[in-house]
């Protein structure tokens, strides 16, 4: 059985707008609508509370928000202090939890499992970050607390703007069941029409469904809406999105033909990975050379290692070999590319780390 | 072309050279088999431009039993057929029927009772052959379990697909009468000697690449039967009765090897072989499976093996041993551990152990031709 966890979701109500309304006093009290001109081809991105009431929402056209609510002021976006903002709230939230998951400037995930503050009540942590935020940043959020990061997230969107909402273990179930399908995370609009063609309105409806019937309606996604219609999910917090790959390229002015060179410009292309490597404390087990012919013919060659490397004297003899298994002698090169991939935290490798019998200097970062 | 022979004459040096024929060919000759038919003789060749495999059927013509049919070359020739469309249907025929081979037009039949397959040959004279006279340098006889031994104890420790391309082979060395055989891929190292050939041979020191001495392995069995081991600049080649092979070399300079074997210092321990194998394999279930980490623990009287795996879960047990020397405690990628005590024979393996930080150095106790350094794993 998983330890019960404990996550917040935090989401900025109606963010941009309310930036734009702490900023210029003038905005306040209006609605006001954030995103593109009325007589632009542009959309809603973010209204104020007041301009919602006239049923104004963001991804309108910007034309028909004009229309319902011709009053509305229209500003453009000033993403540069968004993100101001959205690098102070996640300040305050790293002072509670390392395990912070980003979704958007103005909205995490937070695993606070293993907080200590307020004897673990994850209710009173949600409430002093709500009171944090309000206190440096002048801005209201609502927070969802749930066990998981599918309950956290709908139980934010329950009591907004300034709410705080738990969705207890024992509730899940019953919570999810009364859920019209529309709501469940990863059910968009097509999802939507299918699961309503077969049937599926509600979260009890779901339910009501085998594993089985599921896949032979969603496929892989069957799990997911299996799982989650018991109040089930699994998904962790991802404190860091696990870079995929580290590369670099390079278009030369001229089409390079000399071998010589093009093994040159491998090497700095390598040095510039292994640097983006050794500053994200990242190792690769998987090295790929890209080459561009002069005809616009791309091809890339990938070679796995037996363990992971970081420095470029070990990733270059592995390059040089891949750049001979191209037709780069006979044909001239316009683009070479280096991309690490298979990427390993150096910091696990302090565990589990195999000494190696003829190179010791290489030691665990 | 035009032969008959029993489907098992065919089977035997057919699957003695398919294993060298990639499974995904950059060139579609490579798929195939060259087949030449001599006088008395079915020969088959097959290579991945890097090894060689060259095996014979010897047709018997006047069969003892005087029940078979007489094997005999009608017509001699040479073509190449798809190596393992014609392994699969040698393979899947009765055990004791008779097979025939006939050029007809463009295409070679195989017949056999009431089957009959028609292949696609490629032109033989396109089918690659290692250079066509090489010189070796040096050469023995060695009988072929005493080569197998040796290739068995040593192979398992070679580097797969390593940056350090001259680790993904086998080291030979031949001084005198003496041979040695290393394998390593930077993280243990087993190393056997041959004490005494019997006879003199030249000083070489070479490199046999992974897939040769894997097939080599393949073709040797556990008889007295002698091999031609011979030594060149850029090949090495065994020949026994009915088979060839040869291999090219991996042109690089081998590590130091004697350099890492740890000299007798530290402190020795004797324990059962069998009994700490068992141990290890039964603690290994709970370790780590992507690191595979099984700490070891010297303390007075005992050895302690003990795993755990994120799941929390863990386990341990002890063996009794003579040692009263300060506790010692280190970490090591147990399959290393179980591969060196299951190429040692003897009923006892001697283990010395240094610290955390140093490799481990591990013996049959009776017999000390082949070592096993192992280099600790932190845990």
């Amino acid at each position: 059985m998983d330890e019960l966890r404990k996550i917040i979701h935090i989401d900025m109500d109606a963010f941009y707008a309310s930036v734009e309304q702490r900023d210029c006093a003038g905005y306040r009290g209006q609605p006001l609508v954030v995103g593109g001109a009325p007589d632009s081809r542009g959309v809603v991105a973010t209204c104020s509370y007041e301009a919602r009431v006239f049923g104004i929402h963001s991804a309108m056209p910007s034309a028909h928000a004009h229309r319902l609510c011709p009053d509305a002021i229209f500003v453009r976006p000033r993403f540069d202090a968004y993100r101001a903002v959205s690098r102070q709230i996640q300040a305050i939230f790293r002072r509670y939890t390392d395990r912070v998951e980003p979704l958007s400037l103005d909205e995490a995930y937070l695993d606070v499992t293993s907080s200590t503050q307020h004897h673990g009540s994850a209710t009173l942590l949600a409430r002093e970050i709500k009171q944090q935020i309000f206190k440096e940043t002048a801005l209201a959020g609502s927070a969802g607390v749930s066990y998981n990061k599918f309950l956290a997230k709908l139980a934010s969107d329950l009591d907004k703007p300034d709410g705080l909402t738990v969705i207890r273990p024992e509730q899940g179930p019953a919570f999810v069941s009364a859920l019209p399908i529309g709501r469940f995370y990863g059910v968009g609009k097509a999802t939507e029409k299918r699961m309503h063609e077969a049937g599926i309105n509600s979260g009890a409806d779901l339910r009501a469904r085998t594993l089985i019937e599921l896949q032979r309606l969603f496929g892989k996604a069957a799990e997911y809406y299996y799982n989650a219609a018991r109040g089930i999910d699994h998904r962790p917090v991802e404190s860091e999105r696990p870079r995929k790959s580290i590369g670099a390229e390079n278009t030369f002015q001229t089409d390079l033909d000399d071998v010589s060179v093009m093994r040159e410009n491998i090497t700095t292309l390598t040095e510039d990975v292994c640097a983006s490597l050794s500053s994200k404390r990242l190792r690769a087990r998987t090295l790929t050379l890209k080459v561009k012919y002069r005809d616009f013919e791309l091809v890339t060659r990938s070679q796995s290692l037996a363990y992971p490397v970081s420095h470029a004297k070990d990733l270059i003899p592995v390059l040089d070999a891949l750049l001979q298994r191209t037709d780069a002698a006979q044909r001239a090169v316009r683009l070479l590319g280096v991309t690490a991939s298979n990427l390993v935290p150096s910091d696990q490798l302090a565990r589990g780390y195999q000494l190696d019998l003829f190179r010791d200097s290489v030691e665990p970062e | 072309m035009k032969l008959q022979l029993r489907r098992d004459t065919l089977l035997k040096p057919l699957q003695q050279v398919i294993g060298v024929v990639e499974r995904r060919q950059t060139l579609p000759i490579l798929g195939h088999v060259l087949l030449r038919a001599e006088p008395n003789k079915l020969v088959l060749t097959a290579t991945d431009l890097e090894v060689e495999l060259v095996a014979n059927a010897a047709l018997d013509a006047q069969p003892a039993d005087g029940v078979s049919k007489p094997e005999i070359v009608h017509e001699t020739g040479v073509t190449t057929l798809p190596a393992r469309k014609l392994l699969d249907i040698v393979r899947s025929l009765d055990e004791s029927s008779e097979v025939s081979l006939q050029q007809r037009e463009s295409q070679m039949v195989l017949r056999s009772g009431k089957a009959r397959f028609s292949l696609t040959p490629l032109a033989a004279e396109d089918f690659p052959s290692l250079e066509e006279e090489i010189e070796f340098a040096s050469e023995f006889a060695i009988s072929q379990h005493v080569l197998k031994r040796l290739l068995e104890s040593t192979h398992f420790a070679m580097a797969q697909q390593d940056v350090r391309y001259y680790l993904n082979g086998l080291y030979i060395e031949t001084a005198g009468r003496k041979i040695d055989a290393v394998a390593t891929d930077g993280h243990r190292l087993a190393k056997c000697e041959l004490k005494d050939l019997g006879q003199e041979t030249a000083r070489s020191q070479v490199i046999v690449p992974r897939k040769g001495v894997q097939e080599l392995l393949r073709l040797l069995d556990d008889s007295e039967s002698e091999v031609l081991f011979q030594l060149g600049t850029n090949h090495v080649r065994v020949s026994g009765s009915g088979f060839r092979f040869t291999s090219r070399l991996i042109d690089g300079r081998f590590p130091d090897y004697k350099r890492v074997i740890p000299a007798r210092i530290g402190h020795t321990v004797t324990v059962d072989r069998l009994l700490l194998r068992e141990a290890l394999s039964r603690t290994a279930i709970l370790s780590n499976e992507k690191y595979r980490g099984v700490r070891i623990r010297l303390a007075p009287g005992r050895l302690e093996m003990l795993a755990h795996n994120p799941e929390n879960e863990e386990a341990e047990e002890h063996l009794e041993i003579e040692y009263e020397g300060d506790p010692i405690e280190i970490g090591f990628n147990v399959t290393y551990l179980l591969d060196a005590l299951a190429a040692i024979s003897g009923d006892v393996a001697e283990l010395q152990l240094i610290d955390a930080n140093s490799s481990c150095l591990l013996t049959d106790a009776g017999d000390d031709s082949c070592q096993y350094v192992i280099m600790p794993m932190r845990l």
